[in-house]
């Protein structure tokens, strides 16, 4: 559908252009799509207790939704038109065949909706698993695109291997154009989940937007009252049952008072099959019954369960101690706010990970516990935080990485340098070496120069200079990890203590900052 | 132009044809009209950076007609051009137009940045400049790298750039700066960005480094950026307190003898560092300023 080609080019319009483009502040770009998305607003604030003010643009949609029904979902959600364009192929394609007559149960999106809403009360945000932007960005940003990139690269060299050497060389400049890390830790399990969500459609049709997808449930709920109606002209309808049949998202257009306002995503795929065109959609301000609103059986008993399994569940997601002291690795972006709050707002789209120009930003597994899996951190072995760079603070969605002045960004402190002197070139070996001194990006360098003798086996000293860090200059941006020859494990590495966002991993009391007389003196 | 100016010209040119430049000027070399070294101050970055290469015989006395040229600068670092980490984008934008007006077919820029290379083409100025001139930005490619025999006296062999070395000629453009290691980083060390692969590892030894790729590269031509100097918290700087004007171009055909006049801008003598020294020692160049045939000038 146009609309849907249209908003999806847009997406990728604004997703690619989420990286360094040779500007220092990129403006707007696919975060936008996230603040017109009522779930992510929702979660957020309430999970945050924090109100944030581009959110207000999801109200257009919750009220368009209220209005018209769920155009959101069939005309501009992109995730939608990823799910829309594969159930098409896979029906072109004879692998799947939709049946007469679908009576999966629609509900789990809604227990799943339950369980994000009542996760957010307790402080939880899980809607960015499953929030179809979210889950796009995600697995745009760390899976498909670097395997595209990844593709055009060897692309490149096959072209080289012919002779076609021009062309070869534009394919490498454009994708160092487009800053295109193809490395992510977790970017091959990433890339399967989406590949599952899309497989998942040779099942069903739009296998995620009926089953899972916690957003197309709350604009579902939200759609009760809206103003366009299936309509069925009965003299015209011939009862073939193909609207049925083909209707992407089970809204069960046929019979007329059995369609589901609430699962309808106005695909119009229906009045478009019909042989007769009996099927319209006029204005209608008529309430629909609660029941027809999805035919979903959400028996009260049902939804007390899953708010209870809801709320018996949250604490499982707090069974780690990282909320108790803080986990070494864990070195947030520039701007990042204070751990418990950083986790209520990080919606885990990876739009940092994607902005990030050297790569070193990459999804967490286990360094931040259950809730903190895919948001960002840190790690600089794979690439550092660049000193002029504060781009992650500004594709940021939610405010989870608040957004940041190049000068801004320059004072905040990411965590703390350290050195392991049995790994040191010149400490152990007595050779020379200081790369990470010649690397140290503020001025004056955080780490200095010391000689230091070293004792070899045949009994002479070698002096060498050797790296000394101060840590009240070194702001953790990891250039030096990332540059240590020890390539293995670096001699010198980052780690979270001392980050200018919280008050309990810190590393020197200086309270008085120097100054203050000693009392005890 | 009147006809005793042409027949000064024709025996200017002639002579330089005669007497011009080799690409390794040997230590003291046979006296030629040319100087194997200018040195111009000014204002104007552009304007010295002519100036320069006019002493030395003008452009087309190094470039020929449909040559590909390389310019190698220092885009090294991601720091803006009053930062002097990387070389004034208006002296490599002045080598570009010059490079190309001698006839030159294509004028390519590259480097082999520390910090992300877009940044650093980008905020060091230098890939407008180029773009604006006329010549060709190019970031490194992972399939245009190869392992070549250098037969140096530490590094045997190593990663290089293919686009530096398949030129028809290069022309080395780096910048003055000190360096926490090796002192100064000057034309010598600038052959680092014109390599791959684990360049942390030159560190262990890295004034025989320097050397055995001063050896190997084979500049027709270096041009030294001391306009803006880094004079503290090299090689990089960040402040704007960390930089010197020195207001000078030094141009020459003898390498080392460029570096040894780059050292004097500190002041550093040129015996104090140990690669000019080596290079000396293995007939890259002389160091000794007066040995060479020099020409200083102020506009």
């Amino acid at each position: 559908m146009a609309s849907q080609a249209v908003f999806f080019g847009l997406f990728v319009y604004l997703f690619i252009g989420a990286h360094y483009t040779g500007q220092d502040y990129i403006g707007s770009t696919v975060q936008r799509f996230f603040h017109f998305d009522p779930l992510l607003a929702l979660v957020t604030i309430v999970s945050a207790r924090l109100v944030y003010a581009w959110f207000a643009f999801a109200l257009v949609t919750a009220v368009a939704t209220i209005l018209f029904g769920r155009i959101f979902c069939g005309w501009v959600c992109p995730l939608g038109a990823v799910n829309q364009l594969s159930s098409f192929l896979f029906k072109k394609a004879k692998f799947l065949r939709p049946p007469r007559e679908d009576k999966a149960s629609l509900a789990p999106k809604y227990y799943i909706l339950v369980l994000v809403l009542v996760g957010a009360l307790l402080g939880l945000d899980l809607a960015g698993y499953l929030d179809p932007l979210s889950f796009l960005t995600r697995s745009f940003a760390l899976a498909v695109l670097p395997s595209l990139a990844q593709a055009l690269s060897g692309l490149g060299g096959i072209l080289y291997g012919l002779g076609a050497a021009g062309l070869a060389r534009s394919v490498s400049q454009l994708l160092q154009n487009w800053t295109i890390n193809t490395t992510f830790i977790q970017g091959f399990s990433v890339g399967l989940f989406f590949l599952a969500a899309v497989g998942l459609n040779a099942r069903r049709e739009r296998f995620w937007c009926r089953y899972l997808c916690p957003t197309g449930a709350l604009l579902g709920l939200l759609s009760r009252w809206n103003l366009v109606k299936l309509r069925i002209d009965d003299e015209a309808c011939i009862k073939c049952g193909l609207c049925t049949q083909h209707c992407e998202t089970q809204a069960h257009p046929y019979p007329n008072d059995g369609w589901k306002s609430g699962e309808c995503v106005y695909c119009l795929n229906c009045a478009s099959r019909c042989p007769t065109a009996a099927i319209h959609f006029p204005l209608s301000a008529r309430f629909e019954k609660a029941a027809n609103v999805s035919n979903v059986d959400l028996s009260r008993r049902k939804l007390l369960l899953t708010t209870i399994a809801g709320l018996a569940a949250a604490p499982f997601f707090r069974l780690t101690p990282s909320r108790k002291r803080a986990s070494v690795k864990l070195l947030r972006p520039p701007g990042s706010l204070p751990e418990d709050k950083f986790l209520a707002k990080c919606v885990k789209c990876g739009q940092c990970m994607r902005a990030c120009p050297t790569g070193g930003l990459q999804p967490v597994l286990a360094e931040a516990g259950p809730e903190g899996i895919y948001t960002p951190r840190l790690v600089p072995k794979i690439g550092y935080c660049e000193y002029y760079c504060s781009l992650c603070t500004q594709v940021c969605p939610t405010g989870a990485i608040r957004k940041l002045t190049i000068e801004e960004k320059n004072r905040v402190k990411m965590g703390t340098a350290w050195l392991n002197k049995s790994r040191c070139i010149p400490h152990v070996l007595g050779k020379p070496c200081v790369v990470c001194e010649e690397h140290c990006p503020v001025s004056p360098k955080a780490i200095k120069l010391v000689e230091v003798q070293t004792r070899l086996p045949d009994g002479t000293i070698a002096a060498q200079k050797a790296p000394f860090i101060d840590h009240e200059l070194c702001i953790g941006c990891g250039i030096c990890e990332n540059k240590c020859p020890v390539a293995d494990e670096p001699a010198i590495f980052v780690t979270s203590v001392g980050e200018t966002r919280s008050e309990t991993n810190r590393l020197l009391l200086d309270i008085s900052g120097g100054s203050a007389e000693d009392p005890y003196k | 132009m009147n006809r005793r100016d042409f027949i000064k010209g024709a025996a200017a040119a002639g002579l330089a044809l005669r007497f011009g430049p080799r690409a390794t000027a040997g230590p003291a070399a046979a006296p030629a009209p040319l100087p194997v070294l200018a040195a111009v101050e000014g204002q104007s970055p552009a304007a010295i950076t002519r100036s320069a290469i006019e002493l030395l015989g003008g452009m087309k006395a190094f470039v020929g007609r449909g040559d590909k040229v390389v310019i190698k600068p220092n885009i090294g670092w991601d720091r803006t051009p009053e930062m002097a980490a990387c070389t004034n984008p208006e002296v490599v934008r002045t080598l570009v137009e010059l490079v190309l007006d001698a006839g030159a077919k294509k004028a390519v820029v590259i480097d082999n940045s520390t910090n992300q290379a877009k940044r650093c083409y980008v905020r060091s100025g230098i890939q407008e400049a180029v773009k604006q001139a006329g010549g060709d930005m190019l970031f490194v490619d992972a399939y245009r790298v190869k392992k070549m025999p250098l037969r140096g006296e530490w590094i045997k062999e190593w990663d290089i750039l293919l686009d530096v070395i398949e030129a028809d000629k290069i022309i080395n453009v780096p910048i003055a700066k000190v360096h926490s290691f090796c002192r100064l980083t000057l034309g010598l060390k600038n052959w680092l960005g014109a390599t791959a692969g684990a360049r942390n590892q030159f560190h262990q030894s890295l004034d025989k480094t320097v050397v055995d790729l001063a050896a190997f590269f084979k500049p027709r031509l270096t041009v030294l950026d001391a306009y803006r100097i880094l004079v503290r918290n090299g090689p990089q700087g960040g402040r704007l307190s960390d930089t010197e004007m020195r207001n000078t171009v030094v141009a020459g055909t003898d390498p080392v003898a460029v570096d040894a006049f780059g050292a004097s801008l500190f002041p550093v003598e040129p015996r104090e560092l140990p690669y000019l020294e080596m290079a000396r020692a293995r007939g890259l160049g002389e160091y000794d300023l007066g040995k060479v045939r020099l020409e200083k000038r102020k506009i």
